[in-house]
Parts: structure tokens; C-alpha cells; sequence
């Protein structure tokens, strides 16, 4: 295994010295002492796997393709966007916009994550251990996000298309606009059993509901912008008659 | 008692009446397409002074003139095009397949660059074009990592000059099964974008990602990395610049708010935004107020018609334009304003195929091609008769304004009185030449 110090390596020439080793034909990769710097390992595209002692900054993992990587502490903002293919698997906890583009491969988290987990993914799978924070799955138009720990608000707002798995017991209560709220299906619950004894997570797919896309009767996304016009009935009530 | 007839009806015009009788029979606003009809100031408020004893004109027919442009002078691979005049950021599914080819045929005739729009990039349009920009969007449908190494020119998309603050609205009329699956969307629904990037939410993000994206970009392209543009509408321009430099862009995409678009809220193409002619001026005194004018690009649009207006938008700094519904009349367009009815006659702005089959591609390319070709030279001409050799070589000293109130935007002084009103811009304000 390639050992990388990168205590004494400046942050925009981690990356650089990253991809000189992996051409030299390292497979498997420590870097430690990386304290947070920014984009460790984005667009990094070859099968390699690379283990990062400590914490990472915003924008790990960006565009991140075939390499399997795992960071042993925290990650910042932005960790895995516009991720391709391959594994980016998080040990502790994230920041916000967490696979934010991803569009394929598997994210997993096994502490919690910010706001917007998943922002426009369009496929691959993102699996968050413990919480994930307001606006999980917003506006996302393929892929699985898969949460174990509670929900915030506005889960899946807007959602295009893909799908949220939650066994928060107060989910129904916390969906964004144009969701629903839905059972599992058993090839569903299978198909999560299979991720979890993958990744080491004690929990069972038939503990899970689905929150995809809902679009009105006449097939369209439903926006308010203002409080809709009341039937006369309610308008009534509003009135206290 | 006689009845009044056709009274002046000041305020409430017919097409005030009109809009409130759509508002109260829907119960929303109407999305029109096209460009905001309003009159705003505009590039034809100035006039370009032409050499006589001061300075010799340039023989219009005899002596050569240069239009080559190098865009992102300070990035690996600065993008070099043969005339100031690019084809706008236009998706497909706003314009029709064919409408994009021929764009991009167009663009190979008179060696310029298009922009991709949103909604990914057609591979013909790719194969066609001349230069090619590719937009990186909020919304980043139909966009995948591999065009980043495609690209020419790439554009951070923060906003659209025809409704700025808002993002792309195709309704669905448009949204076909082919425009479906590359933007990853349902068929059929109203699509309303992204207004805001998922991946930066503030001027700090967006340092990191920008050296984020050249790193890569510089290990996939061979040390070739594209210049990298923020395209923004106009609004609070000169903060707006400062923070486009300081997050290391290679170059601005500035749209005014008579920029065309497929489809927007009547209100937010009427009421959003700044005109493009102030709001370049702007740019050009906050990029050399900060010493970035010779290494930050600067591209205007927004109502660009012709070769008057690109001299003047050199003469005021800027280092190139791009053009959209210009493009658009040169192939067959009316500009109806119906293009969010996706019924457009001429093929241009519609996914029905048989309405799209009448768009010829390679009559609109050449069209667009003999217009860009005939605005250079229109540009050509004014700079001559201004006694400059090269198109960039325009300046604002060669401008006067024609109405106090072009003259108190833009800080050039009034034909006649040589009178300054406004900041001045590269003049003393306040005083005469």
C-alpha cells in the first residue's frame, strides 16, 4: 500500500501526487494527515482504493469515478457531487449538499448529514446512517437515497423522479411539495436488505416506507406560490360563519 | 348622449386589460415567449463618431480590418473565434433538434462558438460546431462530467437575462419522450428549473469549485483547460463582477433584461433585470477599477440585432457578444412570442415533428451564417469610418449619447454639448470634454 503524508504536501498538489502514484501502479492508497483540505480525490477516475486517515474539506470526491474511497472522519459540504461511479464511504459525519448531481455509484454515510442530501441526483444510491437535515432528495431526478436516522422537512421536495427510503415514524409529516408518502414494495425491501448487509447496518428493509414523485391528476408538478383560492365552503369557515 | 369613442385609456391600455382578464379567467400569470417587449435604453441611444480631420478613416473596401477574438486571455487554452459574435445559450427543447443543428452548422461557416443551453448537448450539435461552450447549470439536466472535456469554452450558469432570479421554463407541450430522457424528467410536466446550484451556494463555494474544476480539467485536457465564464444577468453589476473575479473566472456572460427565452412569466421578463447597455458599462469601469480588464472576458447580450450594436458594445469594452433571437429571425423566426405554445410555424421553437421537419437545416444554417457574417462587416464598416484597424480597437471615446438619459447611464458625453452627465465613464463627470 502507497503511504501519502499530506502534512507537508500544499492542497492543490494532493490531488496531483494522488494520481502520480496510481499512474506508477498503486491499487490501494493511505493518505493521512489531510486536516480538512478542500476537494481531496475529485476527479480522481481510476480503480484504486484510497483510505483518508482524518477529515476532509468541501467538495470530496467530486466527479469521483471507479475509485473506491473511504475517509475515516468527517467530510464538508459538497462531498461526492457529480459523482460518476465507484464508492465514496464516509466513516462519520457530513456536511451539507451531500451527492449533490451524483449520477451513479454508492455514497454512504454512517453518521449524519446537512441540508439537501442528494440535490438533483440523477442515479446512483446514497445511504445516510443517521439523520439527514431539511430537503433530503430536492428536486432529485433518478437514483436511491436511503435514510436510517430521522428526516427533516420538506423530504423530497420537488422530486423529478428516484426514490427516498425512510422508517421515520413522523415521515408522512415531513414531505416536501409533489411527494408521497408510500409502502414498500417486498422488491424493495430486498433490494435494501442487500445494500445494508453490504455496508454493516442493522436494519431491515420491510422497516422502511417510499417517498417518490407525486404529480396531479392532470400529470403535472403542482407549485404554490400563494395560498390557492378557497372553496366557498371553507372561505365561509375562514370568516367564522 | 354621445358616446366617447376610442377613448385614451392611459394606464389601462388594451394589453393591461388583457393581462388582468388572463389573470382573473386562470388565476395565474401568463408565460409568454420571446423577449419583453418594453422600450428600454439601448445601444441605439449612442452613436459612433466617425474619423475626419482628428483622425483618417480606414478604406471601408480596400484595407483590411481584424474581427479575430480571443476570449479568456488567462486561461490554458484561451478560446479564439473569428468574429465577436457567438450564438447564445439556447437549449434543446426550447429550440427544436434541427433549429440546434443548424446553429451549429452556422457557427462552423463564419468560425464562432455556440453555447450548448440547457438540457445537454446534442451529439450533432457537438459534431457540427465550430467552437464549442458547454453550460454547467443549477439544474445540470442532461449534463454528465464527459462534456467538461469536450468543451471549448465552459459557462457557470447563475442566471438568464430574460428572467434573472428565475431558471429555464419549458412547459410541457415541449417535454417530448426524447427531451424526456435526456433531461431525466417526466414527459409532459411543466418543467420550472433550478434557480440555484446545488453544488455552491455563495462566493467561497465557488472558489474552491472553480480551482476544483481547473485541476481537473488541466489533468483530462493535457494542460488545455478551457476558459472558464460565469454567465449572469444583469442586476447589481458591479458586485456581481468583483465576486465573478474574485472566484477566479476567465470571463463574465453579462444578459440584459431584453434577453429572449423559450418561455417566462410575463413579469419577470418586464420587471426583472437592467438593460444591457448601462450594465456593460458597468462591468467594463468594475474590471478596470479592479485591474482585471486585460485577463477577464467579457461577453454582453440581450437584444443584440446587428453590427451597430456590436461596435458600440466593443466601443463601450466589451470583447464579444452573443446573440439569440437574432439568430432565431435569421432562420424564419416572426417572433410571435408564442414559442411556449411549442407551436412554432417554422420549425424553430417546437418538438412536433412535423412542424420540425420544416425548418431545412443546412438553408437555416447558411441564413444564420450570411447574417453573423453581414452584422461583422456592418461592425466592420463603423469601425473604418472611426479609423480603426482592428474591431477591438473600438473605444468609448469614439461614442456620444443622444439622449440625457443614455448619456446619465453610461457616463458618454451628449452629442453636441460634449456635456458629461452621470459618474462619467472614462470622462470627468460634470464637465464638458
Amino acid at each position: 500500500m502507497e503511504h501519502i503524508d499530506a502534512a507537508l504536501i500544499a492542497n492543490k498538489d494532493l490531488n496531483p501526487t494522488v494520481w502520480s502514484a496510481i499512474e506508477k501502479g498503486a491499487e490501494e492508497i493511505f493518505i493521512s494527515n489531510v486536516h480538512s483540505m478542500h476537494y481531496v480525490l475529485a476527479g480522481t477516475d481510476q480503480p484504486v482504493k484510497v483510505t483518508v486517515e482524518d477529515s476532509t474539506g468541501m467538495y470530496t470526491c467530486s466527479y469521483l469515478e471507479n475509485a473506491e474511497v473511504r475517509i475515516k472522519g468527517n467530510v464538508g459540504w459538497y462531498a461526492g457531487d457529480n459523482m460518476v461511479s465507484g464508492k465514496l464511504i464516509v466513516e462519520k459525519n457530513t456536511g451539507c449538499n451531500v451527492g449533490a448531481y451524483i449520477v451513479g455509484g454508492d455514497l454512504v454515510v454512517y453518521g449524519s448529514t446537512g441540508t439537501r442530501v442528494g440535490y438533483g441526483m440523477k442515479g446512483g444510491r446514497i445511504v445516510i446512517g443517521g439523520s439527514a437535515e431539511r430537503w433530503a432528495g430536492q428536486m432529485a431526478m433518478g437514483g436511491e437515497l436511503i435514510v436510517l436516522g430521522t428526516l427533516g422537512p420538506g423530504a423530497g421536495e420537488s422530486m423529478y423522479q428516484g426514490k427516498i427510503f425512510t422508517r421515520d415514524p413522523e415521515a408522512e409529516s415531513k414531505l416536501g411539495g409533489n411527494v408521497a408518502y408510500s409502502d414498500i414494495t417486498d422488491e424493495e425491501a430486498a433490494e435494501l436488505d442487500t445494500v445494508f448487509a453490504e455496508y454493516g447496518f442493522e436494519a431491515q428493509g420491510k422497516q422502511f416506507h417510499v417517498i417518490r414523485p407525486f404529480l396531479d391528476a392532470a400529470g403535472k408538478h403542482t407549485y404554490t406560490l400563494f395560498r390557492p383560492i378557497l372553496e366557498p365552503e371553507k372561505a365561509a369557515k375562514r370568516r367564522g360563519k | 348622449m354621445a358616446k366617447i369613442t376610442n377613448p385614451e385609456k392611459g394606464t389601462w391600455s388594451n394589453q393591461v386589460i388583457s393581462e388582468i382578464q388572463y389573470k382573473a379567467e386562470n388565476g395565474k400569470y401568463r408565460i409568454r415567449g420571446c423577449a419583453s417587449p418594453r422600450k428600454v435604453p439601448n445601444f441605439d441611444d449612442l452613436m459612433i463618431l466617425p474619423g475626419q480631420l482628428t483622425r483618417m478613416p480606414i478604406d471601408t473596401y480596400r484595407e483590411p480590418c481584424q474581427t479575430r477574438t480571443v476570449l479568456g486571455p488567462a486561461a490554458e487554452a484561451p478560446l479564439v473565434i473569428e468574429t465577436p459574435v457567438m450564438i447564445a445559450g439556447m437549449s434543446f427543447g426550447a429550440l427544436s433538434k434541427n433549429a440546434k443543428i443548424a446553429l451549429a452548422k452556422a457557427t462552423s461557416l463564419v468560425g464562432t462558438v455556440i453555447s450548448n443551453g440547457e438540457g445537454g448537448c446534442l451529439p450533432e450539435e457537438l459534431e457540427n460546431s465550430y467552437r464549442q461552450s458547454i453550460q454547467i447549470l443549477a439544474s445540470r439536466m442532461g449534463f454528465h462530467k464527459d462534456l467538461l472535456f469536450k468543451a471549448d469554452m465552459l459557462e457557470i450558469l447563475f442566471g438568464i437575462g430574460a428572467k434573472p432570479g428565475l431558471a429555464g421554463h419549458l412547459m410541457g407541450a415541449k417535454i417530448t419522450e426524447e427531451i424526456s430522457k435526456i433531461r431525466q424528467i417526466p414527459a409532459g410536466i411543466d418543467l420550472h428549473s433550478h434557480p440555484r446550484s446545488g453544488d455552491s451556494f455563495g462566493a467561497d463555494d465557488l472558489v474552491v469549485k472553480i480551482e476544483q474544476l481547473r485541476e481537473m480539467l488541466h489533468k483530462k485536457t493535457d494542460g488545455h483547460t478551457p476558459p472558464i465564464f460565469a454567465k449572469i444577468a444583469a442586476a447589481r453589476v458591479r458586485e456581481d463582477i468583483k465576486i465573478a473575479v474574485k472566484a477566479g473566472f476567465d470571463g463574465v456572460i453579462l444578459d440584459g433584461c431584453t434577453a429572449g427565452t423559450g418561455a417566462a412569466p410575463v413579469m419577470a421578463a418586464d420587471h426583472l433585470g437592467i438593460p444591457i447597455m448601462p450594465a456593460a458599462v458597468q462591468a467594463v469601469q468594475t474590471l478596470e477599477e479592479i485591474g482585471a480588464k486585460d485577463r477577464v472576458s467579457l461577453i454582453i447580450s440581450g437584444g443584440i440585432k446587428d453590427g451597430a450594436d456590436l461596435a458600440k458594445a466593443l466601443a463601450i469594452g466589451a470583447d464579444a457578444v452573443a446573440i439569440g433571437t437574432a439568430a432565431m429571425v435569421a432562420m424564419g423566426c416572426c417572433v410571435c412570442m408564442n414559442c411556449q405554445s411549442g407551436q412554432c410555424a417554422f420549425g424553430i421553437g417546437t418538438q412536433v415533428p412535423e412542424l420540425v421537419q420544416k425548418l431545412d437545416i443546412d438553408e437555416a444554417a447558411h441564413k444564420v451564417a450570411n447574417y453573423i457574417k453581414a452584422m461583422t462587416e456592418e461592425a466592420i464598416l463603423l469601425a473604418k469610418a472611426a479609423g480603426k484597424t482592428k474591431l477591438c480597437n473600438l473605444e468609448r471615446e469614439d461614442l456620444r449619447s443622444m439622449t440625457l438619459e443614455s448619456c446619465a447611464m453610461t457616463g458618454i458625453p451628449l452629442a453636441g454639448s460634449d456635456f458629461v452627465f452621470g459618474h462619467g465613464f472614462g470622462f470627468l463627470a460634470g464637465a464638458e470634454l
